[in-house]
């Protein structure tokens, strides 16, 4: 999962640098960015989807019935959601991307050769809210992925230019 | 019996009960507790009380209720119309245990087991019929586990109540009997009209009895695996028949608190190598170290994808 700093013009294809700071989910879920070729061109074309990040690791890369199992059963109180997810109870809640980001749903365009090789990505969804759970524990401001979105604004404080 | 209540949302626990009759408030009164669904892999158990003034014992008898289980279904419900239409002396509640809480409990990271799951939900039954004001003074229950310890745990938790624990008790005792078909009959009725609350169209409901070593059974398991959810919340998944399916034919999901990976996890922050005491590159490692800013918030910076 990525979330990209909104710019105002983009051209067609350009090289992104990727804000680089994303998080790893429960130690586990590795994504990551780098100097790499995005389609921009994509960016475009993506829908807006629903994203849930899960307090487990599924061993299985491609679609899932998302909204047949998964959504048709969470229920909602106070904005504190629960599920289950392989009999076991979730709970979580929904959380935006920080003010002038957006997340990416990245998927590799025919992936060949080796590690040096540059590599091109294509945008094939956006999102600015997503679901995380946690499991069984409910959702609180602690939980790392909210403590998480502390660091944009943090980091313009840091790193941005200072007006005279 | 009216099911909607639980079938508005069957994947937690729910209570239903009849009227108390004014008699159950005056007289002593006995009460039976019994079970239904308890090995099956598909579907709720149902945890059911029936109680009725002492005197009417005879009367409750004469109904003719014997152990649900050497009754049919149309058996179970013609008696369960007989036990509804002696309403002024006889009173029934029950607990819904939907399969989603019973997964639910038994995977939990602080373990509920099924028996401690079961006592909790008949004493709570036996509290509901006193807390309503049901004069209680004789309570019978049936039981799979060992039953002198439980005997005693009942009768140290309501003081003055002469508790009986017996396995079977369901056909030794009619008030328990009477019970068991009240269970039985509400887990049938779930079972039979399930709502599942999964968006996965026609579902086939030839699920057969819902145990385990019913050939319809593991057949329906079978045909609606799905490799990454596993199954609805129709089914137990704290059940070894649900977990060996999937085990072999859906993808492996691991969770920081299972016992081979959070070992494994140990291993790999805890257990250093002894040698590692003695590198010279313990202070690079250091210099490496993340603050613990980022760190507590799993943030890490990347260098490539």
């Amino acid at each position: 999962m990525f979330l990209v700093k909104r710019r105002r013009q983009l051209a067609e294809t350009v090289h992104v640098y990727i804000s680089c700071y994303i998080w790893e989910t429960e130690g586990r879920m590795s994504c990551n960015a780098s100097v790499t070729r995005l389609h921009l061109s994509s960016l475009k074309r993506a829908e807006k989807v629903p994203v849930h990040l899960m307090p487990c690791e599924i061993e299985h890369n491609g679609l899932a019935q998302v909204s047949q199992y998964f959504t048709a059963t969470t229920k909602e109180k106070k904005k504190e959601k629960t599920v289950s997810f392989r009999g076991r109870g979730l709970k979580g809640q929904e959380i935006s991307c920080p003010q002038g980001y957006t997340g990416l749903v990245l998927k590799e365009v025919d992936r060949h050769g080796s590690d040096q090789e540059d590599r091109t990505v294509k945008v094939t969804s956006v999102f600015d809210k997503l679901t995380y759970w946690n499991l069984e524990t409910p959702p609180t401001s602690d939980d790392t992925v909210v403590m998480a979105m502390d660091w944009p604004e943090l980091a313009e404080a840091i790193h941005g230019t200072v007006e005279d | 019996m009216d099911l909607k209540q639980f079938e508005a949302d069957n994947s937690g626990s729910c209570r239903l009960a009849s009227r108390i009759p004014d008699v159950c408030r005056t007289e002593d009164c006995c009460l039976g507790v019994d079970e239904a669904g308890r090995g099956p892999v598909l579907g709720p158990m149902v945890y059911g009380i029936c109680f009725c003034p002492v005197s009417k014992k005879e009367e409750l008898k004469d109904l003719k209720v014997a152990d649900s289980k050497t009754l049919n279904e149309a058996e179970r419900e013609n008696l369960f119309q007989k036990l509804d239409e002696a309403q002024s002396y006889v009173g029934w509640a029950l607990q819904i245990l939907s399969p989603n809480m019973i997964s639910t409990s038994m995977l939990q990271r602080t373990k509920y087991n099924l028996n401690a799951l079961s006592h909790d939900t008949a004493i709570c039954l036996i509290q509901y019929a006193l807390d309503s004001g049901v004069q209680l003074k004789e309570v019978y229950v049936d039981t799979v586990g060992p039953a002198e310890k439980y005997e005693k745990k009942l009768s140290q938790l309501f003081p003055g109540i002469q508790v009986t624990v017996r396995p079977k008790a369901d056909s030794l005792f009619p008030v328990v009997s009477a019970a068991s078909i009240c269970a039985k009959v509400a887990r049938d009725r779930v079972v039979k009209g399930w709502n599942f609350a999964e968006d996965l169209g026609e579902i086939d409901t030839d699920y057969g009895s819902g145990y385990p070593n019913d050939p319809k059974t593991k057949e329906w398991l079978l045909k609606y695996l799905d490799p990454v959810f596993g199954y609805p919340q129709f089914v137990r998944f704290s059940w070894s028949t649900a977990q060996t399916l999937m085990d072999s034919k859906a993808a492996p999901v691991h969770w920081d608190d299972d016992e081979e990976d959070g070992e494994k996890a140990a291993q790999q922050q805890n257990n250093r190598s002894m040698l590692s005491y003695f590198s010279a590159s313990a202070e690079g490692d250091r210099a490496q170290q993340t603050h613990r800013f980022f760190s507590e918030r799993r943030l890490k910076s990347l260098k490539s994808l």
